[in-house]
């Protein structure tokens, strides 16, 4: 049984664009899929909303993290697909480090309690 | 790379909307079409095709927000909301299409002066002069010891020996140039006057000019005593008078009837550092002379140097003054103890002439002033209008629109009216430059104390890159200027008072209603306006003092046409007889009643000065003499242009070559020279015209102002050409007509009785006078232009402002006029108003114009900037104005009807 929506977790603020990125290391998708992945990966915990999903992705690309290009998808419909860039991948670090030592301080606060 | 890839992105979707767009759509189609498709089989047939897609509709939310998000993202976004407001100001504007017109032609009006006043000043002051690096070039002049506690120049002439000392002795300069500025009758088909300039082989060089057609002088066409005659000739005369044909190389034009073969044709626009020259010959060639050992006193040639790399201009500066001892030592003066030197400055600092500088400055200040003024009355304007969109203001606040966005929306208005203003004043610059252009340095500015190197003048104003990019910084400036404090204030939150029906202006205390933004700007203008009116009330009456001085001769009727002889062509002792045949021929012309020569017109910034002496009086050291300025005149001279005789008799034709020799004396002359005495009959020696033994004053005569029209007549001696004959003479015709008529006529005698002299340089005496005031009439004259401009538009504030409260006080009159106020105490109410502004702004400016006015002290002739006439005119024309235009608002209040404004 999957959880009801009220049980899903807003997402931490600015996380988005680093779950994106681990997202599109896997292999090239389009936005469903991505908002798929990262639900089935969190096992349904995280929903991801389109309101913020489609903006981030052209952040990526404005940030030249990532790229776009049309392609076949397997329904066979055209979809956008969207790569993951070098700088994408170092920008992908970077975000990863600064959020696990976002975690590590926020651990540290709640185990004081 | 990700920059490149963040570039090929961005640049798509700026250069492909309208597929972005699309893109976005389907992509979002295909997210909606899967879901549903997952929902669909998840739901295992308890939702239909319609329902499921129905739900991922709703779990998808907002598209069109969606889409404005991501198009914000990529930079779309900011011209979508610049394109609304555009569209929202463009269509505001048209509402309001008088305001709109109005707020267009005051910008048009004030960026275009500030753009045809700066395009002057940047191309007089600042634009770099057009040679090769010309910041490495150098003006080294000779100083001078300077006479009678006066000190001396440090820009004196050099003679060709100590140049050539100079230059043989220094190391700093990588080349030195020579050059004269010499006038030549030039025959190509016919004789005409040209400017020339005599220079050295390396005057080229030195400048970084290069020939466009042939080549420069060469080493052996400047070495004395006989070098072959070659000539450069300038574009424009190549032009002019060889059709711009590539054979004129070899061709052989007369330079003062010698023959001179063409060798080059020089860039377009070069005129030489004089400005003016079309013809260039060596100083071999022309003044061979020069050359000769006796010569090192002669001096006649200005020098520029450049720089050798690594050397500093203040390095060459010091260095120059070492050589300029040297050069003393090698040529050492006549007169021993009176020490010259030599002294260097870059020739971009000798560019204009002082004076020109300060008032072309202070020009630029007065409509940069304007400007300002036309800002603060369009920020009244948009305040106005901004109080009467309150309440469409409040309720965008109140339904969610940003403050920010409010601002933006409201500055875009601004930025619209100053663009289309902007563009529109490149018309007004385009016609204040030519205005500018068509003034003729050559004839308006060269009877002025000018200094300044001539290659830059009013003729190299022009509309440029720099131009169009004031304009535009001046619009851009503007519009911020007059834009953010009307939309800051307006969207300041407090909704609440305005949304209430009514103003929250009238809520509020009567002091802070004084010190609104709007009677701090209208003052602001009064005050700016009385600066403005104050600075040209002292430009017009130094203009006043300048034309109410008697330049002691009657110029009006009085035709001026310049004879050139060369030297040798007649014989010095026939000159008197041929002058006085000529005369004769001239007087003989219908509408000529006196005709005279003198050899230098009135007014020309100075003639002819030597030594004299006192053969009655014990001698003086050699050197030491009192400097007069000596005159060639003949007899009628005097009554042709009505100069009086004091004493004495004046020159007859009696007076002859080889008779007694005499002169006549001023008036400044005699005073100075026998001040308690009669100057008839006294002995002198003239160091000019073989008057160097002993000539006797015969009479004396009114004092003529030779040099400028604000410089006091110096001492002048004059001699008459039948008793010294020199070739050369500018004829005077006194006329009964219009002298101008006559001058087609008068031509034609001289060129039948002679023609090879060629005649030039024709022009009336007023002319010549009117040259003399051109500086101060044109600097008065724009500073008269922009001072009423600033006073219509402070009339135009006041009233803008009076009007406004007055609409907005109308039920306040109403209720004062219901309680018994009679017309004339409202009317006393309202102007009240205007005058309490016009009072502030006045003392304001009064305080700023004492500060302001001071620059203006060396432009003025005869008027101290303190002078108290100029304010009280200015300070009572000002209130003037400010009571008509509260005026107006006025009446219309007194006209409010109590009942109208009470329902």
């Amino acid at each position: 049984m999957a959880p009801s929506r009220s049980d899903k977790q807003e997402l931490l603020k600015g996380t988005l664009d680093m779950l994106i990125l681990q997202t599109l290391t896997v292999q090239p998708m389009h936005g469903y899929a991505i908002a798929q992945h990262i639900e089935r990966l969190s096992g349904e915990l995280l929903s991801v909303e389109q309101g913020s999903l489609y903006p981030a992705l052209e952040r990526l690309l404005d940030r030249g993290w990532a790229t776009a290009k049309w392609g076949a998808s397997p329904t066979g419909r055209r979809a956008r697909y969207y790569t993951i860039t070098a700088s994408g991948r170092r920008q992908l670090g970077v975000e990863i480090t600064s959020f696990e030592r976002v975690l590590l301080a926020i651990n540290r606060v709640m185990k004081k309690v | 790379m990700s920059f490149l890839d963040a570039l090929g992105h961005r640049l798509g979707v700026l250069l492909r909307p309208r597929a972005f767009d699309d893109e976005m759509e389907e992509e979002m189609r295909f997210h909606l079409a899967l879901e549903a498709m997952q929902r669909e089989s998840a739901s295992r047939g308890t939702l239909s095709t319609s329902d499921a897609r129905l739900a991922a509709r709703r779990r998808f939310g907002n598209t069109t927000y969606i889409k404005e998000e991501r198009r914000r993202m990529t930079g779309l976004g900011f011209f979508d909301l610049a394109r609304q407001d555009l569209r929202f100001a463009l269509r505001t504007f048209r509402r309001t299409p008088g305001f709109t017109v109005g707020a267009v032609l005051t910008l048009a009006i004030g960026i275009g002066a500030n753009t045809a006043i700066f395009s002057a000043v940047n191309a007089m002051l600042f634009r770099p002069l057009p040679f090769r690096e010309p910041e490495r070039l150098m003006e080294v002049g000779l100083v001078t010891p300077g006479r009678d506690g006066e000190p001396g120049s440090s820009d004196m002439v050099w003679s060709y020996l100590k140049a050539a000392t100079f230059r043989r002795a220094q190391t700093i300069f990588d080349d030195i140039a020579l050059y004269s500025s010499d006038g030549m009758t030039v025959r190509v088909t016919e004789a005409q006057r040209e400017t020339g300039e005599v220079v050295d082989t390396d005057y080229l060089p030195t400048l970084g000019i290069q020939p466009v057609l042939g080549r420069n002088f060469l080493e052996e066409e400047n070495r004395p005593p006989k070098p072959r005659a070659v000539v450069l000739i300038s574009n424009e005369l190549w032009t002019r008078s060889f059709n711009a044909d590539p054979a004129v190389l070899g061709r052989t034009i007369d330079l003062d009837n010698a023959p001179f073969t063409i060798i080059g044709v020089l860039p377009p626009g070069f005129h030489g550092l004089s400005g003016r020259a079309n013809v260039w010959a060596t100083i071999a060639a022309r003044r061979p002379y020069m050359f000769d050992p006796q010569e090192a006193w002669d001096h006649e040639f200005s020098m520029i140097a450049r720089l050798k790399p690594g050397i500093s201009a203040e390095q060459a500066a010091a260095a120059v003054v070492v050589l300029g001892a040297r050069v003393d030592a090698a040529h050492p003066p006549p007169v021993p103890g009176r020490k010259w030197g030599a002294s260097a400055r870059l020739l971009d600092r000798t560019r204009v002439d002082p004076i020109i500088r300060r008032s072309l400055l202070v020009l630029l200040g007065a409509v940069g002033f304007v400007l300002l003024i036309a800002c603060a009355n369009l920020a009244n304007l948009f305040l106005v209008r901004a109080s009467s969109r309150q309440r469409e203001i409040a309720v965008r606040l109140a339904i969610g629109a940003g403050r920010g966005r409010l601002v933006r929306q409201l500055l875009t208005e601004s930025l619209v009216l100053s663009a289309l203003g902007g563009l529109a004043s490149i018309a007004v610059a385009w016609w204040g430059i030519h205005v500018l252009s068509s003034l003729n340095p050559a004839s308006t500015f060269s009877v002025q104390r000018l200094g300044g190197i001539g290659a830059v003048n009013f003729t190299t104003v022009r509309l440029d890159l720099s131009t169009f990019a004031f304009a535009a910084a001046a619009a851009l400036a503007t519009g911020v200027l007059f834009g953010l404090v009307p939309a800051l204030q307006a969207t300041r939150p407090s909704l609440a008072a305005a949304l209430k029906e009514g103003s929250s202006e009238e809520r509020r205390p009567r002091a802070l209603r004084r010190l609104s933004t709007r009677n701090v700007l209208v003052v602001t203008e009064i005050a700016l306006a009385l600066v403005l009116l104050a600075g040209s009330g002292l430009m017009l009456r130094s203009l006043s003092k300048l034309l109410g001085i008697d330049p002691g001769f009657v110029p009006e009727k009085v035709l001026t046409l310049r004879l050139n002889s060369t030297p040798g062509v007649r014989g010095r002792d026939s000159l008197p007889g041929f002058y006085q045949e000529l005369l004769a021929r001239l007087r003989a012309l219908p509408g000529v009643t006196d005709a005279a020569l003198g050899d230098c017109p009135p007014l020309s910034g100075g003639c002819n000065a030597t030594l004299i002496s006192f053969r009655d009086r014990a001698p003086v050291a050699s050197g030491t003499e009192p400097v007069v300025g000596v005159h060639w005149v003949t007899p009628a001279w005097l009554s042709t242009l009505h100069v009086p005789l004091k004493t004495g008799r004046p020159f007859t034709d009696a007076d002859r070559l080889g008779g007694r020799k005499v002169v006549l004396v001023s008036e400044a002359a005699a005073r100075r020279f026998w001040p308690n005495e009669s100057p008839i009959g006294k002995p002198v020696a003239v160091g000019q015209g073989g008057f160097g033994d002993t000539a006797w004053v015969v009479g004396m005569v009114g004092d003529v102002r030779f040099k400028t029209i604000d410089s006091l007549p110096d001492p002048d001696v004059y001699i008459s050409y039948y008793q010294s004959p020199r070739p050369g003479a500018l004829v005077h015709l006194r006329t009964s007509a219009d002298p101008a008529s006559l001058a087609a006529a008068a031509r034609r005698v001289i060129q039948h009785f002679a023609s090879d002299i060629p005649v030039y340089d024709v022009r009336t005496l007023s002319a010549r006078v009117a040259d003399a005031t051109a500086q101060t009439r044109f600097s008065a004259f724009l500073h008269a232009l922009f001072a009423g401009a600033a006073l219509v538009l402070a009339a135009v504030g006041v009233y803008g402002l009076v009007s406004f409260s007055v609409a907005q006080r109308t039920r306040e009159i109403g209720i004062r006029v219901a309680l018994g106020a009679a017309r004339s105490d409202v009317l006393r109410l309202v102007v009240g108003q205007g005058a309490a502004l016009a009072m502030v702004g006045a003392i304001v400016g009064l305080v700023a114009a004492l500060a302001a006015t001071r620059v203006l002290r060396t432009l003025l002739f005869d008027v101290v900037p303190s002078d108290p006439t100029t304010p009280i005119v200015v300070v009572a024309l000002l209130a003037g104005a400010t009571i008509v235009a509260s005026w107006i608002p006025a009446r219309r209040a007194a006209r409010v009807h109590p009942a109208d404004a009470l329902r």
